[in-house]
């Protein structure tokens, strides 16, 4: 643990020049009290006509009209000090915070130590994945193998620093379990994230979260917008449990493409393998059994109008073999894919 | 109130905050000193550039669009501008112009980022962005705008450019009386 926290310190003092961390961009100094958050709702139907067949997080009622969450969230910066408060309510909050019917999704303060190193602490978003919880922050309404397996949130304490306007570095020790407001043992989860800004409009963020109890994940997740109208996303994974095997890797590719002002129309495709595991592993993913892959391909339209964007989706998803799928079809029998039409609403303020 | 009619369009077909000001006994050289203080006071993150010329001031900035009540606002976006400011003996001029809108979205850290990729010059809003939205963000560009010529106002009428010391509060004894 001491080592740890020498390391993180080390790490922040060896850092020379830089401009901005892009880690935690502040709404700038003058920013009143800042209100954001979103609403919304869906219909599903998955086609076998049953259940819940796609395994991956959120949007999980059938053919019903269903709620997700509501989401508030309340910011403010004074100086070099800030912070942000964000409570969600629904169905969405209670599948993506540890404890069903707690609503923090983000309570951290953070303070500009210079104009190049800040420093935050509390319970935050990961810093891992390309997909995230809250829907205004995903172009697809349903989600993937990739972000559902692994964390949503960590509790920590993190430094930021940035070299320059294109490199900037982040190094936080966190508690040792993902997804948890308190610790299990203690606080022992190292993360880097290492942001790359090659050219304008792209960035690349590095990865790493590791831990004697949370076990290790690297993760690349980039984005580039190539011209006002196309963007490209990619982010690639891989995990791996502490003890007795299992653990994923995949990667997903996120084209998007503006057909108008309103329309955007934007695929992913997932590819997605569950590691094998060893005897007496107690290892569970949502996806494929272990030693088995699935790929994910989803297509997503969202429509603007004003703050409100609809999202029509379709999915299909294909386990490589039939051992290793749970997937079953309209009668029940075991089958190899799954599909899934959605249509979500989505309010932003 | 809404003064959104502030702006003008110029030469170069793009809206622009003019204004030219008359200030009698005043040198070119005392308008210089006293923009730079005003800028330094007022607009410590604008970027102002380095040139030779003694006769003008450049640089870019930048404001927060915002929406929502007053207690709690909502950060749209922002829009980055263009300003030059210009002096002769008696008088100046100034102007804001290439206003440019980025939108914002919330990251998943709750912090307000620009959507990289998405500029839109205010010339081109009515393509880009809906009715409400671009005579809102007018009305706030204008009233920036005056903001800021007024500020500037101020400072180059100010006798000294050094602010001034406030005097001490009165120290009240009840000891005596």
């Amino acid at each position: 643990m001491k080592k740890k926290f020498l390391l993180l310190l080390l790490a922040a003092s060896a850092f020379s020049y830089a401009s901005k961390a892009q880690d935690t961009v502040k709404t700038t100094a003058d920013a009143p009290l800042v209100l954001y958050g979103s609403v919304d709702t869906y219909y599903k139907d998955d086609l076998s006509g049953h259940g819940n067949n796609i395994p991956t997080s959120f949007a999980s009622d059938n053919n019903s009209i269903s709620i997700g969450m509501i989401d508030l969230g309340l910011k403010k910066t004074v100086g070099n000090a800030s912070f942000v408060g964000e409570l969600s309510f629904g169905p969405r909050n209670d599948q993506s915070v540890p404890t069903s019917g707690y609503h923090i999704q983000n309570l951290y303060v953070s303070y500009n130590l210079t104009s190049k190193l800040s420093a935050t602490a509390g319970y935050m978003s990961t810093f891992i994945g390309y997909e995230v919880i809250s829907p205004t922050g995903n172009f697809n309404y349903s989600t993937s193998y990739l972000f559902t397996n692994g964390p949503f949130q960590n509790a920590g304490f993190k430094l930021t620093y940035a070299f320059s306007d294109k490199v900037s570095l982040m190094a936080g020790i966190f508690n040792d379990e993902w997804n948890a407001y308190t610790s299990e043992h203690d606080v022992s989860t190292f993360g880097v994230q290492l942001t790359i800004t090659p050219v304008k409009n792209w960035t690349a963020y590095l990865n790493v979260a590791t831990g004697p109890t949370s076990g290790t994940e690297l993760d690349l997740t980039t984005a580039y917008q190539i011209t006002t109208a196309f963007k490209l996303g990619l982010n690639a994974a891989t995990f791996s449990p502490s003890h007795y095997g299992g653990g994923f890797s995949g990667v997903a590719l996120y084209p998007q493409l503006a057909v108008s002002k309103v329309v955007t129309l934007g695929l992913r495709e997932e590819y997605f393998k569950a590691k094998t595991v060893d005897a007496g592993s107690t290892y569970v993913l949502a996806g494929p059994l272990p030693g088995g892959s699935v790929i994910g391909s989803t297509l997503t339209a969202n429509i603007k109008a004003g703050p409100l964007t609809f999202i029509p989706e379709v999915r299909l998803d294909k386990v490589n073999k039939q051992e290793y799928s749970a997937f079953t079809n309209s009668s029940l029998a075991p089958t190899t894919s799954a599909s899934q039409f959605v249509l979500a609403a989505v309010y932003a303020f | 109130m809404a003064q959104k009619d502030l702006l003008s369009i110029d030469e170069h077909n793009k809206y622009i905050y003019y204004q030219v000001v008359q200030q009698p006994g005043l040198t070119a050289d005392t308008f210089q000193n006293r923009t730079a203080y005003f800028l330094k006071i007022n607009y410590p993150k604008n970027k102002v550039n380095k040139s030779e010329a003694t006769e003008s001031i450049t640089g870019t900035g930048k404001l927060l669009m915002l929406t929502g009540i007053s207690a709690a606002k909502h950060i749209d976006g922002e829009v980055r501008y263009f300003f030059n400011i210009e002096y002769k003996d008696q008088k100046y001029r100034y102007w804001l112009t290439d206003f440019v809108f980025t939108p914002y979205y919330v990251d998943r850290y709750g912090n307000s980022v620009p959507q990289p990729g998405i500029d839109i010059p205010l010339e081109n809003g009515a393509a880009k962005l809906e009715k409400g939205q671009l005579n809102n963000y007018s009305i706030q560009i204008s009233n920036y705008s005056k903001q800021f010529g007024d500020k500037l106002k101020q400072y180059m009428l100010m006798v000294s450019a050094a602010p001034i010391k406030s005097d001490k509060k009165k120290v009240i004894t009840t000891k005596d009386w």
